[in-house]
């Protein structure tokens, strides 16, 4: 992985700092001489002005009273207002905590998961047995949230789904999982590490596969036991992609999964189901509210590159390589 | 995310618009009067043919070239507000309900203002003035209102299950009580087993969506969603009426009268239970009686009367009757300006819209085509049997077309006649239920007014109290709790939107 970042960079640090005369001439030079490899950024250039950053001109409706009739343009400016109504709103609070709770644990449950099942799956030696494994801990990646969501409530329908009845036949209580704000939060986690935890794992056995196999056949030689190896030697031969993968996921800490937590919600567990993605969809598409539901998610987004900012300045002050 | 998935929407509605167009020539659909663009929802699981036999006899009986952009009712609403913001805007667009987002545009100058017009057209001067007061926007009359049946709240029962047990059909809420409960401990399907329960409720979100909450309030005497106190509008659910009927809910709950898993049944299995004998009991609408009189029927085509019994509204315990009707209206047919920019233009698209209501047209929206899926008998639809494919098409493709029937002077259309001679004297209780609960209907007075606070954030207001009502019913929280929401509801901003409703009613008397 650090490897490739000095791939990546070799570029742009090439050319030697350029002096102020004849500056544009040896632009046109340096340009001439790198021209492929500027056609190569041309399409990705393209597609992120196009689809990332021009969209980036709706934004301005989370400053104005926006009313699609009269179109961005002319529609009034109001400058803060959707922005001081939202913080002060009394769902504020709730839906950050909500967010931030369900992010976290996500965090700190799903993404950890990811590492022990790739190293697990690492360290399955029977090569069919290891494929069959992958493969199916790959296909729930490409279920939709709506069958994730039919299944659990298949599962967990009150008085006759299998698990229901299992769970509460061995804990000897009469929990209604699909309605009780308690048991919202290990459903939504669960569903996630059921979907989404083996096609996690792909990143990180391809970081494994890099690790030099020569220090395994050290370790050995000294007597290192398996766990003393995965240890000393294959977490740390990942950890740069472990902190980049870090980075990437805390970048997306916020997206919470407005499809997966709409399907779950209900009157009795919205209280703790609610969060920045089904409040924009409730608040905006559904009541018309844009310019608000806009500045909701303009505040979200903000909070997200804080994060990512953070967590990298973090990691580079750690002495690791960061993202950027 | 929003943006994306605004983008992406408005993205496939420019497409859909664009292919339009391009069917009708590519040319601006405004400056031809030979055409007319209609934005409807269908409710079906295909959207009509567009070379059908009913769009082809619509276009021949109203002698314009009718494209209409059929969208799913489900995400209806959305693409109506990104349709606004495109380019592509219909000249007629069915517009479901008074929602924020069409109250913003229509306060914008969206749509044309049609309140003296209307009057100049036959077929669109409404027979129901009420009711298009009720449609309008604190008066304004923004579309051609679709005219609902006001009464259609009904208690369904498993008549068999009534018979077995010698109980007689409900007539107060005190008696419902009585069936639910003899339908869950007295073992109504006589199988030895406790595997019954008496009301089947499912999940209902909002307040106002004539739910069976709604409706028990309404026969409580709670008023419906608004009622007037001390020459005060206020909301129904600050009277007392109100905590007397989910007191009277949350004892059938406690009871297990009502299936226990009320906050997230799904509705579209709503009848399942009913048909199935798990739960006997359904507060519905009254249409629903014929869907699952038809379900027995499919099952067992000897065996299917008495099945289903029903009665109206139920008397609450002031002993009166308070019957639960709707606004009378499922929104209305709208002219946006931006597609018809002239009062030259606006004329014909009324006097099509006109047409849309007369007679012929009316019987090929609601009824279908003459001699291909109905005949005439004594004054009545009735179908052909059996059923041809040519008929089967045209009788899927009303079901759609039906959307865009107003009917604002009454039905014009023929009645169906049933396919059977119970169904149709069923049919004709039905008919007879309605008319009488009618007399006892208790109104929404705040049905016309809308109120800016309302608009700005109502839908998450009532959120509060809906929630409130669901958790209280459930055992989450005690009544003190729903007291709290409501407090806190007005306290939100429920206080300025009393204030403002009871302006514009005190304005418009």
């Amino acid at each position: 992985m650090t490897t490739s970042t000095v791939d990546v960079k070799a570029p742009e640090q090439a050319p030697p700092p350029a002096p102020a005369p004849g500056r544009r001439r040896r632009f046109a030079v340096h340009f001439a001489h790198y021209k492929w490899l500027y056609l190569l950024l041309l399409p990705g250039v393209l597609y992120f002005a196009v689809f990332r950053y021009a969209p980036m001109y709706g934004v301005s409706i989370a400053f104005k009273d926006y009313v699609p009739f009269l179109g961005v343009n002319a529609s009034p400016w109001v400058g803060f207002q959707h922005f001081q109504d939202f913080f002060a709103n009394p769902d504020f609070g709730r839906l950050l905590g909500n967010t931030l709770i369900l992010a976290f644990l996500n965090l700190g449950i799903a993404f950890p998961l990811t590492i022990v099942l790739a190293l697990l799956l690492n360290e399955v030696r029977l090569s069919i047995l290891k494929r069959t494994v992958q493969t199916l801990v790959y296909i729930p990646h490409f279920l939709s949230w709506t069958i994730v969501a039919s299944l659990s409530f298949l599962l967990f329908a009150l008085d006759f789904g299998p698990l229901f009845l299992f769970i509460n036949s061995v804990l000897g209580t009469d929990i209604d999982f699909l309605s009780d704000p308690a048991w919202f939060r290990p459903l939504i986690v669960l569903q996630e590490i059921w979907k989404n935890t083996g096609w996690g794992t792909i990143i990180f056995l391809a970081a494994l596969a890099t690790v030099d196999q020569d220090q395994y056949e050290a370790a050995i030689i000294d007597g290192a036991g398996r766990f003393r190896r995965v240890w000393h030697i294959t977490l740390p031969g990942i950890r740069s992609t472990i902190i980049v993968m870090l980075i990437l996921a805390i970048g997306q800490m916020l997206n919470t999964g407005f499809e997966q937590i709409y399907l779950m919600t209900n009157a009795l567990n919205r209280e703790v189901a609610d969060v920045f993605d089904t409040y924009v969809y409730f608040v905006g598409i559904t009541q018309g509210a844009y310019s608000y539901s806009t500045a909701v998610g303009l505040f979200k987004s903000l909070v997200g590159i804080v994060l990512i900012f953070g967590t990298n300045a973090l990691a580079k002050r750690f002495n690791q390589s960061g993202l950027f | 995310m929003i943006r994306r998935k605004l983008s992406l929407a408005a993205a496939v509605v420019t497409a859909t618009a664009l292919t339009l167009t391009a069917c009708s020539g590519g040319e601006a659909p405004a400056a031809d009067s030979s055409k007319i663009t209609i934005m409807a929802p269908f409710l079906e699981a295909q959207p009509p043919s567009a070379d059908g036999a009913v769009q082809q006899k619509l276009e021949e009986l109203t002698g314009k070239d009718v494209s209409i952009t059929w969208t799913p009712n489900a995400s209806y609403e959305d693409k109506m507000n990104i349709t606004l913001a495109s380019s592509e805007i219909p000249q007629v667009m069915v517009v479901q309900g008074k929602s924020p987002g069409f109250v913003k545009n229509a306060e914008a100058g969206a749509f044309w203002d049609l309140t003296d017009k209307l009057d100049e057209y036959p077929n669109l001067k409404t027979t129901f003035p009420e009711v298009e007061k009720n449609a309008s926007v604190n008066g304004k009359v923004y579309g051609v209102f679709r005219a609902r049946n006001p009464i259609r709240s009904a208690v369904m029962f498993r008549q068999d299950w009534l018979d077995k047990l010698g109980l007689k059909a409900p007539e107060t809420t005190e008696d419902l009580y009585k069936v639910a409960k003899a339908f869950t401990e007295q073992d109504p399907d006589g199988n030895g087993q406790n595997d019954t329960w008496g009301i089947t409720v499912p999940k209902f979100g909002a307040l106002g969506t004539n739910s069976p909450y709604d409706m028990i309030e309404t026969w409580y005497g709670a008023g419906n969603r608004w009622t007037e106190r001390d020459g005060k509008l206020i909301p129904s659910f600050e009277t007392e009426e109100f905590l007397e009927a989910n007191r009277f809910v949350k004892k059938m709950v406690d009871e297990k009268l009502i299936n226990p898993d009320f906050a997230t049944f799904d509705g579209t299995k709503w009848n399942e239970p009913f048909f199935n004998g798990k739960g006997g009991i359904i507060v519905d609408v009254d249409s629903r009686v014929s869907v699952l009189i038809s379900l027995f029927k499919q099952a067992n085509p000897n065996d299917f009367q008495n099945k289903v019994g029903f009665v109206g509204g139920l008397k609450g315990p002031d002993g009166e009757l308070h019957t639960h009707p709707t606004d009378g209206y499922s929104g209305f047919l709208a002219v946006p300006k931006t597609s018809v920019r002239t009062e030259a233009e606006l004329k014909n698209v009324l006097q099509f819209l006109d047409k849309m209501n007369s007679k012929d047209v009316a019987a090929l929206l609601n009824n279908g085509i003459e001699g291909i899926n109905f005949t005439v008998q004594d004054g009545k639809a009735a179908a052909i049997k059996p059923e041809t494919p040519e008929g089967k098409a045209v009788a899927t493709d009303i079901k759609s077309y039906a959307q865009l029937g107003t009917n604002v002077t009454g039905n014009n259309f023929y009645p169906v006649k049933q396919a059977s001679d119970y169904e149709q004297e069923v049919f004709d209780k039905r008919v007879e239920v309605m008319a009488e609960d009618l007399k006892s209907a208790v109104y929404n007075p705040a049905a016309a007014f809308v109120s800016p606070t309302y608009v700005a954030k109502g839908a998450q207001l009532d959120n509060i109290v809906a929630d409130a009502r669901i958790k209280y019913l459930a055992g989450q929280t005690d009544e003190q709790g729903l007291k709290d929401a409501i407090k806190l509801w007005k306290t939100s901003g429920g206080d300025k939107v009393q204030d403002e409703i009871n302006k514009l009613w005190q304005d418009s008397k």
